[in-house]
């Protein structure tokens, strides 16, 4: 790239005679290792983010409770609004009288994806750390062992596999196609669906800002006038983008945790 | 467990609707392989598929 590429952020970019990072596509998710020569793979950028992360969201949270007073101060006031964001959203919409249980899973959850999703927009780590997969499977497991270990300590365990895999008023004989079916739908594609959709929606989001930001910076570079145009118009409508991934980004963790409350719900359901 | 919440709900409609033809499907698809007799199996597991997704939906969720 020419100098111009010096002040456009160009994630995946890079020189073209780089035959690794040019054009960028989807080997721009790979991660980065910091120290490539020590044998130190695993650490990476998108390990270093869900750590800052994970740091950021204790943090925040702790220094929301600290001196907590009866008449709130604006630093507690914001902190009690975006816990009863939540709290009351999420987990009392869902769960019913047993929310307090599990708020604290949920708020961490929330806080956790959010904050994660919003580095696809900070402009020093430009990454949402879900568009790698595994992350996704990471935190759909622990949603998983939640809503399993929940029901579980319900129902026990007998009761928790009839009550998931066993309708009632089935005759006996079609149990025999039913329950497969059961098993495969509720304990293996409904945590693949829920880590799928999380790390889908951050993946092609951020290819679309990849493609905006860096298809326009070529273009722009570019000798013929027309194509100069057609690059500024791309680079332009990359802020709109930008926009959608932000809002795309805080949808995104709320439905995680709203399904990961209503997956707790079903669990603890008594069978009628 | 009957009824369900919200959005959760209708993704698990879907989630019936689709594991069936697909497990059974792939049960099928596998007897093919075994016995040879390609694609007998295999249309027949999407058809008890798709009727057991849709028979387990009306089973839980199609009652008032």
């Amino acid at each position: 790239m020419g100098p111009l590429g010096l002040i456009i952020p160009m994630e995946g970019g890079g020189a073209e005679d780089d035959a690794h990072h040019w054009p960028p596509g989807v080997h721009s998710f790979d991660p980065k290792p910091f120290f490539p020569d020590a044998g130190m793979d695993w650490l990476n950028t998108y390990l270093l983010q869900a750590v800052i992360a994970t740091v950021l969201v204790i943090g925040v949270w702790l220094w929301f409770a600290k001196d907590q007073r009866v008449v709130p101060g604006f630093k507690q006031w914001i902190g009690e609004q975006l816990y009863n964001l939540v709290r009351n959203g999420i987990g009392r919409e869902a769960l019913g009288p047993d929310y307090r249980r599990f708020t604290p899973y949920l708020v961490a959850l929330f806080s956790f994806i959010l904050v994660n999703n919003l580095f696809g927009q900070f402009f020093l780590s430009m990454f949402p750390t879900f568009s790698r997969v595994g992350y996704a499977y990471g935190l759909a497991l622990l949603s998983w062992l939640l809503y399993n270990g929940v029901g579980i300590a319900k129902h026990g365990l007998g009761g928790y596999l009839k009550l998931m895999t066993m309708p009632k008023g089935v005759p006996g004989p079609l149990y025999a196609i039913i329950i497969p079916l059961e098993i495969l739908s509720n304990f293996i594609v409904r945590p693949i669906t829920l880590a799928l959709r999380l790390f889908a929606n951050l993946f092609a989001g951020h290819l679309v800002v990849i493609v905006f930001v860096v298809g326009g910076s070529m273009l722009l570079e570019n000798a013929d006038f027309l194509y100069k145009i057609a690059g500024g118009a791309s680079l332009l409508m990359a802020f709109p983008i930008f926009g959608l991934e932000l809002f795309i980004g805080a949808l995104q963790a709320y439905i995680f945790t709203v399904l990961t409350a209503q997956y707790v719900a079903s669990s603890l359901a008594e069978d009628h | 467990m009957e009824g369900g919440v919200g959005f959760d709900l209708c993704l698990r409609v879907l989630s019936y609707l689709l594991s069936g033809p697909v497990l059974y499907g792939f049960l099928g698809w596998l007897a093919d392989q075994w016995l040879h007799t390609s694609p007998l199996w295999m249309v027949v597991g999407i058809v008890v598929g798709m009727a057991a997704g849709i028979y387990l939906v009306v089973q839980r969720y199609g009652r008032p």
